[in-house]
């Protein structure tokens, strides 16, 4: 009864410190290691991170999904994937996407690909003096690496290293809710130049409504009740959450359509600018991550890259989390990143 | 060896609550995972655009008759700049390839110069 009591006491107090956290989010400091811009094309960006201790020849391109912002492989001091691959000796570079507008709608997978993804592979080389590189994908940005790299087997990538990628969308609730023949993605990219951010956001949520909506908000509240202090871990990740950039029209058509309503990339029938994208003749050693709670990419839909690749060198974690908590999630710095640096150091000699 | 605290009566209606919200997570990524959930999202997604682009229309029919610059018209400017951005980056990529060529080849003839004179200065030493 004394414990409830006490409790009850602290309520006034955690309504206050709730809302404050809620309230004041956006100022959470995310993505806040040093780094210099490198090279810029319309609204992409390279980013080189400010290092005194390379150790490793090969540089590493870090590349993220269309519907989110890079930051989360720099989420906030102490938790940065960033932060960690600087203090294990790499020279990190990262390609932005920016902000699409309404102008960008001529955006198309092939312009990520073939252009923006290709020219920061060479402006990386160029900067870092380096003959390869390592290219590091998460999420969508996994699958445009994926298509580079099969696009380009000649090219300067020597490790490719692909984070909750999806490939094989079959069975997958994404495809269940837009690979239908009634789902017009057509008619979304014709009125809408730039999808916007919320939408998509939306639609990731609905995956799990009650988690997204009201769970998350209640384990905060109850932490908090509890005396735990998790602003600062909730806030980073709350406000890159709500950083959606619009995804550009004629790539979310593309997007859609090619991989939910046709899957082309395992079907074997993608092609970018009129070539084939094989994924047989991705040649690289390579690392594929998956996260057994994933719902965005669940393994199945990644599992089928491993049999469909050329590389002689491949390698497969499977660890338990989810798309983001993986290699974002408080844990991340112990269940995973060392091991991808383990796998790394042995091929950036 | 069992424990003999039983729960308190706080600790219960806590997991009495967390199993409740457990439940109906559960029921409700069911109700998502349905065909007529996505039949409905559809449905949905189409009326928003149909709505989104006659309201669009309309507007952008107002604005450009009043003789202002609608969105269409400002799309299509930072489009073209867009586009003068393409060239010049092309163009930019040209450059640097060729000043890397030509970077290489003064390299060549330097090292080519060098070898020439290093074997006329042992010529003389000899004779």
């Amino acid at each position: 009864m004394a414990g409830t009591l006490e409790q009850l006491g602290r309520v006034p107090r955690t309504a206050v410190e709730f809302t404050n956290i809620v309230l004041t989010q956006g100022d959470a400091p995310i993505g806040t290691t040093p780094k210099d811009v490198v090279w810029t094309h319309r609204k992409t960006t390279l980013y080189r991170y400010r290092s005194s201790a390379r150790r490793h020849a090969v540089p590493i391109l870090l590349v993220f999904a269309l519907i989110n912002r890079p930051d989360i492989f720099d989420l906030r001091s102490g938790n940065s994937f960033v932060e960690f691959l600087l203090g294990e000796g790499y020279d990190v570079f990262l390609v932005d996407w920016g902000v699409p507008d309404d102008e960008d709608a001529d955006m198309g997978l092939d312009s990520y690909v073939c252009d923006e993804l290709h020219w920061a592979v060479r402006e990386t080389l160029r900067a870092a003096e380096a003959e390869e590189l390592t290219l590091l994908g998460w999420c969508i940005g996994g699958t445009l690496c994926a298509m580079y790299s099969a696009l380009h087997p000649d090219s300067p990538v020597r490790n490719l290293v692909l984070l909750t990628t999806p490939v094989d969308t079959t069975g997958s609730l994404y495809q269940r809710w837009v690979g239908r023949p009634s789902f017009d993605a057509d008619l979304v990219a014709e009125v809408l130049p730039s999808v916007p951010g919320g939408v998509i956001d939306w639609a990731n949520k609905m995956m799990k409504p009650v988690t997204n909506y009201w769970t998350t908000y209640r384990q905060l509240w109850q932490g908090l009740l509890q005396g735990a202090d998790r602003r600062d871990a909730y806030q980073a990740m709350a406000k890159w959450v709500a950083d959606n950039p619009p995804f550009p029209a004629r790539a979310y058509r593309e997007w859609i359509t090619w991989m939910y309503k046709d899957n082309r990339l395992v079907r074997g029938r993608l092609r970018l600018r009129g070539e084939l994208v094989d994924l047989s003749k991705i040649d690289e050693a390579l690392l594929v991550i998956t996260a057994g709670a994933d719902h965005i990419a669940p393994p199945p839909g990644t599992l089928p890259l491993l049999e469909m690749v050329g590389s002689e060198d491949v390698t497969h974690f499977d660890r338990p989390g989810g798309h983001i908590g993986l290699m974002a999630g408080s844990k991340a710095r112990n269940a995973i990143w060392p091991d991808i640096a383990r796998w790394l150091e042995e091929r950036s000699g | 060896m069992g424990d003999d605290r039983s729960p308190s009566v706080e600790d219960q209606l806590r997991r009495l609550y967390e199993d409740a919200e457990a439940q109906t997570a559960r029921a409700w990524e069911g109700v998502v995972q349905r065909d007529a959930f996505g039949e409905l999202l559809a449905r949905t997604t189409e009326n928003v655009m149909a709505l989104t682009r006659l309201s669009n229309d309309a507007f952008d029919l107002v604005v450009r008759n009043l003789r202002l610059a609608g969105r269409r018209d400002i799309t299509k400017l930072a489009g073209q700049l867009a586009r003068a951005e393409d060239k010049l980056e092309m163009v930019l990529q040209e450059v640097e390839r060729l000043r890397d060529e030509l970077a290489a080849e003064r390299a060549d003839r330097r090292a080519t110069n060098g070898r020439r004179a290093g074997g006329q200065a042992a010529t003389r030493a000899k004779s």
